[in-house]
C-alpha cells in the first residue's frame, strides 16, 4: 500500500444523506407538540422544529433554525451521540404502554441536521446574518474549539467585534485536532468554521495566550471581555514518563498528526506492528480506527471495565469490533514492558466489576494472579485529557478546582474575575461538543449583558 | 371440501368480462404489444388508445405530463397532455385485430373520436368491422388541440346527443359515452348521451387542473417550451370527484344506464367503492402509470379475499350496496351526537391530536406534561375527529356515538363583559320573498 492510498482511507468521511433521504425521515416525524427531542438538545439546536420545516419544506427556514441556534449544528450532527440525545427522546420509536420499548427506529435527526447544513453549502445559503443592535465593544476569545467558536459567533451576531486567539496553526480545536477526519473531516470542519467567520469573527492562529497573567492581560490591552475557551490539551497518561517510551502515544498527540498529515513518519512507524489502544471512549475508538487504517497487524483495544460501561457510542463500538478491532475488555494495564526504551508490551491484569462507583457505572476490581504480558509494538493511551499543567498561571486570579479546570457559574459562565468567562472542557472537564456550543452561547449572552450593565 | 371462491365475472353492455377490471383509453393501452402485457397480468378488458382518422395530424405535447408529490407520495395526482392516438388509424386496427385474435375471453372496447359527422360514422364502421366489443366515445379529453373536440363536446349537450346518435345509427354494437367531469352535474350530459341512444356511461375523464409551477420560470407545469395548460390530472387525488360522479348517475334512475367507473383506482379498495356506488366495470390508467399492470392481481385477490369475508360469491351483489345509504345532508340525523374517545395504553405521546383540537377542532384537550399524554374533555368535543386523523397509532382514538339527548358545551365566550357593548337585536322572519323553508 503506497501512502497515497493510506491517506486517502483518512481524508474523507462517509457520505450523508441525500434530500429524498430527510424527506423519507421528516415524513416519519410525528411533530411532537411538545417536541421531547428539542427538549433533549443541551444546546437547543431545535430538531422538532428544523424537522417540522423540513416537512413543509421550508428548506431555508430549516437550515436557519439549527445555524441560528447552533452555529456548529453541521458539526453537531455528524459528531453528536445523538442515540444519547435527541434520538434517545423520540416519539417515532412508537413506544406506549402497550409497547413499552416501541417498535420503531428514533427519526436520524443528526443525520437530517447534517444533511441541511451540507444543503446549505450546495445552495449557496448564509443563514445567519448579525443583528444591527448598535452595541459595541471587543471580546477576546481563547480557543477556537467549540466553545469559542460558538461564544465568538454569538457575541458577533449582537455587534460586537470578537477575536479569537487559537495557540495552534489552524482553527477548529478538538473539531479539527481531535477527531479523525474519517468522522469529520477537514473541508467540512473548514466550512463550520467559515460561518462562524462570516460573522465578522477574526481568528488569530499561531497565538497561545500564556505565560503569567496571559489571560487576564487581555483585559487591560482593551478587550472589554473574555471568554475561556482553551480546552484540554494535557493528556492523562498510565506513568508520568509515558511521554518518553520509545513506542508510546497519548491520544491528543496521535490524532493531531493525523490531522496534520504527518503520514511519512506515521506510516513507518505503524506499518506490520501490534498497537494496543487503551481506553473505552470516542477518543480511544478514533484512535483503533485510525491505527487499523495504517497496516498494522492486531490492533487491541484495552479496557478496565466491561462493553456496556464504555462511554463510546454503540456506533462507535459496533464499527470497531466489524473492523476487526480485538476488544480486551476487564483488563487493566498496569506496566509498560520494554527492552531498553523501546515498548515491548503491557503488562494486564484482569478485572471483575464491583459496586457502582461516583460515574455510576460499576467500578473494576484486580483479580489477583491473573497477570499476563501483551505483547505491542505501540500503545496509545486514549484514557483522557486534562488541563495543561501551567495552565492556571495565565489566570492567576480566576478560581480553578482541584483539577485545575475553571471554576465558572453554569447559567452565565462568569468565572471569579468580572470580565472573564470561560466554557467547554476547561470548565467541564471532558465534555460533548454540543456542550460547549452551550456554554458559548450561554457566555456570549452572559457577556453582553455584563457590558450593558457596565455602560 | 374447499370452499368456493366468489365469481369476478360480469356482464356489461351484453357482453362477458372475465373480471370487471380494463385499462382505460390512454397511454397504458397504446398499443397491442403493452395490451398483450396487461392481459397476460389478468385485465379483463381494455378500452384502446383514441382512434383518430388521420385527417387531422395528432402531435403530442413534449414533456407530456407532470406529476404532484405529497410528502414522499409520489404520482398523488397526475397531470398530462396528451391527445389522443398519434398512431394511424391502419397501425392500430392491426394492433386491434391481434388482440381479438390471441385474447378471445378478453373485451376489446374501441374509443373512438370524430372532428365530424361523417367521422364519427367512419370511426365506428371500422371499429365494428374489426372487432370491436363495445365502442367508447371520447366527449371528454381536456388536452385536445382541435377546437370543439375533446370535453369542448362534452360540455354540449347538443354535440353529446347528436355523435351519439349518429355512432348508434352506423352500428350495432353496444355504444358507451365517456364523460368528462369538467362540468357541474353529470346526470345531465349522461342522459343528452342516453337521448342520443348511449348503452352505457364511462366515467371520469380527467378533470382539468394544474399540479404545479415552474417556480423558477413561472410557468405551468407540464412546461411545455415556454408555455403550460390546464390540463387533465388524474389519480389518487381524484377519486373523491370520480366517486360522487359515478353515485350521482346511478341513483339517476331516469338515467338507468350501467356504468364503467374510473377516477384514482388503484387497490382493490378503490375499485371496491366504485362497485358500491354503482359502477359495474372499472377502469385504470394512473394506478399503471405508477405501478405497472401487475396491480390488477393485487385488485383481483384484495376483492375476492373481501367478497369471500362477506360471503358475497356474485359481483353483481355489491354493485351499488352504498347508494341505499347515500343521499343528500338533510337526511342526516342531527339529534344523535357523539365523541371521541382515546385508549391511551397505545398512546406514543406526539401530542399531534392537542395541535389540531386546539386550532382547529373544539378545544376539547389539554396536555400533561409530566405523563405527555392528552386529556380529553368530552363535553367540548366536536367529533371532528381531526384527532384521528393525524393520530400515528391506528385505532387508538375511535369515534362514540353518546345516548341520545347528549349534547356538548356551546363554545365559551373569550370576554363576556362585551355583553354591554353589543348592538345585537334578533333576527325576525317575516314575508316569504325568496325563502327556502
Amino acid at each position: 500500500m503506497g501512502i497515497s492510498d493510506v491517506k486517502d482511507r483518512f481524508k474523507q468521511m462517509p457520505p450523508g444523506m441525500n434530500m429524498d433521504q430527510a424527506i423519507v425521515e421528516a415524513e416519519r416525524c410525528l411533530l411532537c407538540h411538545d417536541a421531547p427531542c428539542s427538549k433533549a438538545c443541551p444546546a437547543g439546536t431545535e430538531p422538532g422544529e428544523f424537522i417540522r420545516k423540513l416537512r413543509l419544506r421550508n428548506i431555508t427556514g430549516a437550515i436557519r433554525t439549527i445555524k441560528s441556534n447552533n452555529i456548529l449544528g453541521g458539526a453537531c450532527g455528524v459528531l453528536c451521540p445523538t442515540a444519547e440525545l435527541c434520538e434517545r427522546e423520540c416519539s417515532a420509536m412508537m413506544a406506549s404502554d402497550e409497547n413499552p420499548g416501541g417498535s420503531d427506529k428514533a427519526i436520524r435527526i443528526g443525520d437530517i441536521q447534517r444533511f441541511l447544513v451540507e444543503h446549505s453549502r450546495e445552495i449557496d445559503f448564509q443563514p445567519v446574518e448579525v443583528e444591527e443592535s448598535g452595541v459595541s465593544g471587543k471580546i477576546a476569545v481563547v480557543g477556537s474549539g467549540p466553545a469559542g467558536l460558538s461564544c465568538a459567533a454569538e457575541v458577533s451576531k449582537l455587534g460586537y467585534k470578537a477575536t479569537i486567539f487559537e495557540a495552534l496553526a489552524e482553527p477548529g480545536g478538538v473539531l479539527r485536532y481531535g477527531v479523525v477526519p474519517f468522522r469529520c473531516d477537514t473541508d467540512f470542519v473548514e466550512k463550520e468554521i467559515a460561518d462562524v467567520t462570516a460573522l465578522g469573527v477574526e481568528i488569530k492562529c499561531n497565538s497561545p495566550i500564556e505565560g503569567k497573567a496571559a489571560a487576564e492581560d487581555l483585559l487591560k490591552q482593551g478587550y472589554d471581555a473574555v471568554f475561556m475557551a482553551p480546552g484540554l490539551w494535557g493528556a492523562y497518561a498510565l506513568q508520568d514518563d509515558s511521554a518518553n517510551i520509545d513506542g508510546c502515544y497519548s491520544s491528543v498527540d496521535f490524532l493531531a498528526s493525523i490531522r496534520n498529515e504527518n503520514f511519512d513518519n506515521i506510516i513507518s512507524d505503524f506499518k506490520g506492528k501490534t498497537v494496543a489502544v487503551i481506553g473505552g471512549g470516542s477518543v480511544a475508538m478514533d484512535c483503533v480506527e485510525a491505527a487499523a487504517r495504517l497496516d498494522t497487524t492486531d490492533v487491541n483495544l484495552i479496557y478496565r471495565r466491561s462493553y456496556t460501561q464504555m462511554p463510546a457510542e454503540e456506533i462507535e463500538r459496533i464499527e470497531a469490533l466489524q473492523h476487526g478491532i480485538n476488544f480486551y475488555i476487564l483488563h487493566q494495564p498496569t506496566e509498560f514492558l520494554k527492552d531498553g526504551n523501546k515498548l515491548t508490551g503491557l503488562k494486564l491484569v484482569r478485572t471483575k466489576l464491583g459496586e457502582p462507583d461516583e460515574s455510576g457505572r460499576r467500578r473494576p476490581l484486580l483479580i489477583e494472579g491473573t497477570e499476563w504480558d501483551m505483547p505491542a509494538d505501540i500503545v496509545i493511551e486514549a484514557i483522557g485529557n486534562k488541563a495543561v499543567d501551567d495552565s492556571s498561571d495565565w489566570y492567576p486570579n480566576v478560581k480553578v478546582d482541584g483539577k485545575k479546570l475553571i471554576v465558572a457559574e453554569s447559567e452565565t459562565g462568569a468565572t471569579s474575575v468580572p470580565g472573564i468567562f470561560a466554557g467547554g472542557d476547561i470548565v467541564r472537564g471532558p465534555a460533548l461538543v454540543v456542550e460547549a456550543v452551550q456554554d458559548g452561547k450561554v457566555a456570549a449572552k452572559a457577556i453582553h449583558e455584563y457590558l450593558s450593565d457596565k455602560e | 371440501m374447499a370452499q368456493k371462491k366468489p365469481d369476478l365475472s360480469i356482464e356489461f353492455c351484453g357482453k362477458k368480462y372475465i373480471n370487471p377490471f380494463l385499462l382505460s383509453s390512454s397511454p397504458v393501452s397504446n398499443s397491442a404489444e403493452m395490451v398483450e402485457r396487461a392481459f397476460d397480468a389478468g385485465w379483463g378488458g381494455v378500452v384502446f388508445k383514441t382512434l383518430g382518422s388521420d385527417r387531422l395530424r395528432i402531435d403530442h405535447p413534449s414533456p407530456r405530463m407532470n406529476s404532484m408529490t405529497v410528502g414522499t407520495r409520489k404520482m398523488s395526482t397526475v397531470q398530462n397532455v396528451e391527445q389522443i392516438t398519434d398512431r394511424p388509424l391502419k397501425d392500430n386496427l392491426m394492433e386491434l385485430l391481434y388482440l381479438k385474435k390471441h385474447y378471445p375471453d378478453r373485451r376489446i372496447i374501441h374509443s373512438i373520436m370524430g372532428f365530424a359527422d361523417k367521422e364519427w360514422e367512419y370511426l365506428a364502421k371500422m371499429s365494428e368491422d374489426h372487432g370491436a366489443d363495445t365502442l367508447e366515445l371520447n366527449f371528454s379529453c381536456p388536452n385536445m388541440t382541435i377546437e370543439g373536440s375533446g370535453d369542448q363536446a362534452g360540455k354540449s349537450f347538443y354535440d353529446i346527443e347528436h355523435y351519439t346518435s349518429i355512432v348508434k345509427r352506423a352500428v350495432s354494437i353496444p355504444v358507451m359515452a365517456k364523460m368528462t367531469p369538467n362540468i357541474t352535474d353529470m346526470t345531465e350530459t349522461a342522459m343528452a348521451a342516453k337521448n342520443g341512444g348511449a348503452d352505457a356511461i364511462s366515467a371520469i375523464n380527467t378533470v382539468s387542473g394544474i399540479t404545479g409551477i415552474n417556480l423558477d420560470t413561472l410557468v405551468p407545469q407540464p412546461e411545455v417550451f415556454g408555455r403550460g395548460a390546464s390540463s387533465g390530472t388524474s389519480g389518487p387525488g381524484v377519486k373523491p370527484i370520480g366517486l360522487r360522479f359515478i353515485s350521482d348517475m346511478a341513483k339517476d334512475a331516469n338515467l338507468n344506464l350501467p356504468l364503467s367507473g374510473m377516477g384514482g383506482i388503484e387497490t382493490w379498495i378503490d375499485a371496491l367503492e366504485y362497485l358500491l356506488v354503482g359502477a359495474s366495470t372499472l377502469q385504470v390508467t394512473t394506478g399503471i402509470m405508477h405501478y405497472g399492470y401487475i396491480i390488477v392481481q393485487d385488485m383481483i385477490e384484495g376483492l375476492t379475499d373481501y367478497m369471500a369475508s362477506k360471503g358475497i360469491m356474485k359481483l353483481d351483489n355489491l354493485i351499488g350496496s352504498t347508494l341505499p345509504k347515500l343521499g343528500k345532508t338533510d337526511l342526516f340525523d342531527l339529534d344523535r351526537q357523539g365523541v371521541v374517545e382515546y385508549d391511551l395504553d397505545k398512546c406514543v405521546g406526539c401530542g399531534q391530536c392537542l395541535n389540531v383540537c386546539t386550532d382547529a377542532g373544539g378545544q376539547a384537550l389539554k396536555w400533561d406534561d409530566e405523563t405527555r399524554r392528552p386529556e380529553l374533555n368530552e363535553d367540548k368535543c366536536l367529533s371532528c375527529m381531526l384527532c384521528s386523523f393525524v393520530c400515528p397509532v391506528s385505532g387508538l382514538i375511535k369515534y362514540k356515538a353518546m345516548p341520545e339527548g347528549w349534547k356538548r358545551n356551546e363554545t365559551a365566550i373569550r370576554d363576556p363583559s362585551l355583553e354591554k357593548e353589543l348592538k345585537y337585536e334578533p333576527y325576525v322572519h317575516d314575508g316569504d320573498d325568496g325563502c327556502l323553508v
